[in-house]
């Protein structure tokens, strides 16, 4: 009937030398604070004006960790390829009843609104929040609206597969001049002043690359949302 | 006043994640996992990290939720 239960001493000792070993890590960390804590965000923070981009998270994303965005990008082509082999082109559809009328009418009126900000997110994403991802995947997010209200409207597949593949390129070449007349790969090798900080064309290559990175992500993520819907129409 | 808003915020994510994983039905848990993004929009807005409260309105709430609802319609139809 009693709860209390006789816990083994070796258990006992195990807490007893665990808790002694914590406590003795924790006041060394104690007697060891340093005064001011150097951080690795502010001598990036500082940097950034020598690269004449009024965003700094950008050039911290595209520029000082230009090779991880590159990594990123081609771990979202794989989830594409993915999702492009499990729902292949074997299933074709077959056109059911139009859509409501609502939704017919309202995709019209709202795909040039959503696809315009879209871009406008795309191509100031040096200067204001924003940028290439969130940019493509806001105009592959009109592109959904238009598959779901038009039932037979369709982006090309071969046109897809060569947005993709030039935006794909572009970012390796560009890389690569960098590579070759700075001697760093991504160098930033177009003009950059700090006095055009802020104006649409400032900040050499940055902008050109997350227009890049734009184009490259609305391709695939309309890539995978087509090729999720296209298959649902026909079970 | 700011205070009340994040103490709302986090509280408000918190129920609307506990009943988005109690819901019987998988559509209404999606509906309710895109009010926990919409709810990380505006801490992350609120705390001064726009690029983030983009994404995450973007991907988190928007498309990745559309994604999971349409796999839900695949699911839906071959059971």
């Amino acid at each position: 009937m009693s709860i209390k239960r006789t816990l083994p001493t070796s258990v006992l000792s195990g807490f007893a030398l665990s808790g002694a070993f914590v406590l003795t890590i924790l006041q060394l960390l104690l007697q060891n604070i340093p005064k001011d804590i150097d951080r690795a965000g502010d001598s990036l923070l500082q940097l950034n004006a020598s690269e004449g981009v009024a965003n700094a998270v950008t050039t911290v994303v595209v520029y000082f960790r230009g090779f991880d965005t590159l990594g990123e990008i081609a771990v979202l082509f794989i989830a594409a390829l993915g999702i492009g082999l499990m729902l292949g082109e074997n299933e074709r559809c077959v056109i059911k009843a139009q859509s409501n009328f609502m939704l017919h009418t309202g995709a019209k009126l709202l795909f040039p609104i959503i696809t315009l900000y879209g871009v406008y997110v795309m191509s100031y994403g040096h200067l204001s929040p924003g940028g290439g991802f969130q940019g493509g995947v806001i105009i592959a997010s009109g592109i959904l609206l238009l598959l779901i209200s038009h039932r037979d409207f369709e982006v090309p597949h071969s046109f897809i597969v060569w947005l993709e593949t030039l935006a794909g390129v572009a970012y390796v070449l560009i890389g690569l001049i960098g590579l070759l007349t700075l001697d760093v790969f991504l160098g930033n090798f177009l003009p950059h002043d700090v006095s055009q900080m802020g104006l649409l064309l400032s900040g050499g290559i940055i902008p050109i690359i997350y227009i890049i990175v734009g184009i490259k992500v609305g391709s695939e993520m309309s890539a995978i949302v087509q090729s999720l819907i296209k298959r649902g129409d026909n079970v | 006043m700011i205070g009340f808003t994040i103490l709302l915020t986090f509280f408000g994510i918190i129920i609307v994640a506990f009943a988005s994983i109690t819901q019987k039905k998988l559509a209404d848990s999606i509906i309710l996992f895109m009010g926990v993004g919409l709810g990380s929009v505006v801490l992350f807005f609120i705390f001064n990290a726009p690029d983030v409260a983009l994404t995450e309105a973007v991907i988190g709430a928007g498309i990745s939720s559309l994604i999971f609802l349409m796999a839900l319609k695949h699911l839906k139809a071959e059971v």
